[in-house]
């Protein structure tokens, strides 16, 4: 022989796998020649799969304790007593994750949010995300809440039980359920169904003018636009009113 | 009964144009996978990226939010940027110069879609973590929807997009911001 064959299967192995990664590399890096302005980043936050598992691994008893300080504001069951600021019970926890990570970096700013997601660890928000993710939005008649706020007009009801299910073809509107629950879910897409109408309604509204910029690939700032001011006035008020936990669709008697 | 020794082992040992030949042949798929593309002989003067990371699209490289669309390239050429997602294209709404070659780059941030111009012959896939490349060159202005054209989900239906056609004189005058997008940018 005139080498091993430890050392034949080496050459080969070299010959197999390096020699066309050196090439691609080579290549790649040889093609890559585009001039294009500083990219605008909407959100620090990617849903990599080290970043979903963070996200998904709170301790709710921890949670429970740092909660403390939300509840002045979001209210001790999650349902807030102010009908613009967000309910946070049963939220979904890579939704509340994103958020908190967001007011945190800025990407979504806010100047009461900002200050207070700062100092959390990633640890701290994941914890939350798992408490608020657990908290019940059963009916209770003693807690100062704001939700729900019925009656809506039946009109109303329909227009939005209309873009709620079916979306809006022409437009190239998607259906909200398909995003939101309960029939389809995207990562970091919030559960809308026990949500607040003036908190749902600022949120669209921002979102349209762009005020509100820290969706991953602009599916809501683009929803927002085509969406007219009486279809916003509408989802907002058919969420906020607690139709959104009835089967979808539900409307309204006239 | 008698035994004999064993006969000597055959060595699986080979030739070296044996290892050559192999070597070659490893070195002609990753160069054919590399220029395999819709349009090959354009693409390749026009060259660009193949691969990109679908988790990661706003952050970095060329699919970032204020890259996409059309945009016009040092060179003078034009490129057209759009991520296909769940469920809508986005830029929803774009516009393109008629009459001049216009080069799409296309890729999805979740799973496949298909890109079709209704009244053009245009139907392009988008792959996540892949870019789809084509050329497409509109000789009158119009306005065409652009339906995705594969199941991608329960938002598939409605998932159409819009692309203008305007006079290549009057898409000169455009504002960068009003060639990017019809929508909020």
């Amino acid at each position: 022989m005139a080498y091993s064959r430890q050392a034949h299967y080496i050459r080969t192995a070299f010959a197999a796998f390096a020699l066309p990664a050196l090439f691609s590399v080579f290549f790649s890096l040889s093609s890559s020649s585009n001039s294009q302005p500083p990219p605008r980043i909407p959100s620090n936050v990617a849903w990599t799969p080290a970043t979903i598992k963070e996200a998904s691994q709170g301790d709710a008893l921890r949670g429970l304790l740092i909660a403390k300080r939300c509840e002045h504001c979001h209210g001790s069951e999650a349902f807030s007593a102010s009908p613009d600021i967000p309910n946070l019970a049963a939220m979904d926890r890579l939704s509340l994750w994103k958020q908190m990570m967001d007011f945190a970096s800025r990407k979504r700013n806010s100047a009461i949010m900002s200050p207070i997601a700062a100092p959390l660890s990633h640890a701290d928000i994941a914890d939350l995300a798992a408490y608020y993710s657990l908290m019940p939005t059963s009916a209770d008649p003693f807690d100062k809440r704001a939700f729900p706020r019925l009656p809506i007009p039946a009109a109303q009801s329909a227009r939005a039980a209309q873009l709620i299910v079916l979306g809006d073809a022409q437009r190239g509107l998607p259906p909200c359920q398909s995003c939101h629950g309960p029939v389809g879910f995207k990562n970091g897409a919030p559960s809308l169904s026990v949500q607040n109408e003036d908190y749902l309604f600022n949120q669209l509204r921002d979102f349209s003018t762009g005020a509100r910029s820290n969706d991953i690939n602009m599916p809501m700032r683009t929803v927002a636009a085509l969406l007219t001011e009486e279809d916003r006035h509408a989802l907002a008020a058919y969420y906020g009113s607690g139709l959104g936990q009835l089967p979808a669709g539900t409307v309204l008697a006239k | 009964m008698t035994y004999t020794s064993d006969p000597e082992p055959v060595s699986p040992k080979l030739h070296w144009w044996q290892t050559l030949l192999a070597v070659l042949i490893l070195i002609a798929f990753a160069l054919s996978t590399r220029y395999y593309e819709l349009d090959a002989p354009i693409l390749r003067v026009l060259g660009g990226n193949r691969w990109v990371d679908a988790n990661t699209l706003h952050q970095q490289g060329e699919f970032v939010e204020n890259n996409l669309g059309t945009a016009r390239e040092a060179d003078g050429s034009y490129t057209l940027r759009m991520i296909a997602q769940q469920y809508m294209f986005v830029p929803h709404c774009v516009r393109i110069p008629a009459g001049i070659p216009v080069r799409l780059r296309i890729t999805s941030a979740d799973n496949p879609h298909t890109l079709t111009a209704t009244g053009l012959d245009l139907t392009v896939k988008a792959v996540p973590g892949h870019v789809t490349t084509t050329v497409l060159r509109v000789s009158e202005p119009g306005v065409f929807p652009m339906p995705c054209n594969e199941f991608c989900g329960t938002g598939h239906f409605t998932m159409i997009s819009r692309m203008e056609v305007v006079p290549a004189d009057q898409f000169q005058n455009l504002q960068p911001t009003d060639r990017v997008s019809c929508g909020v940018q």
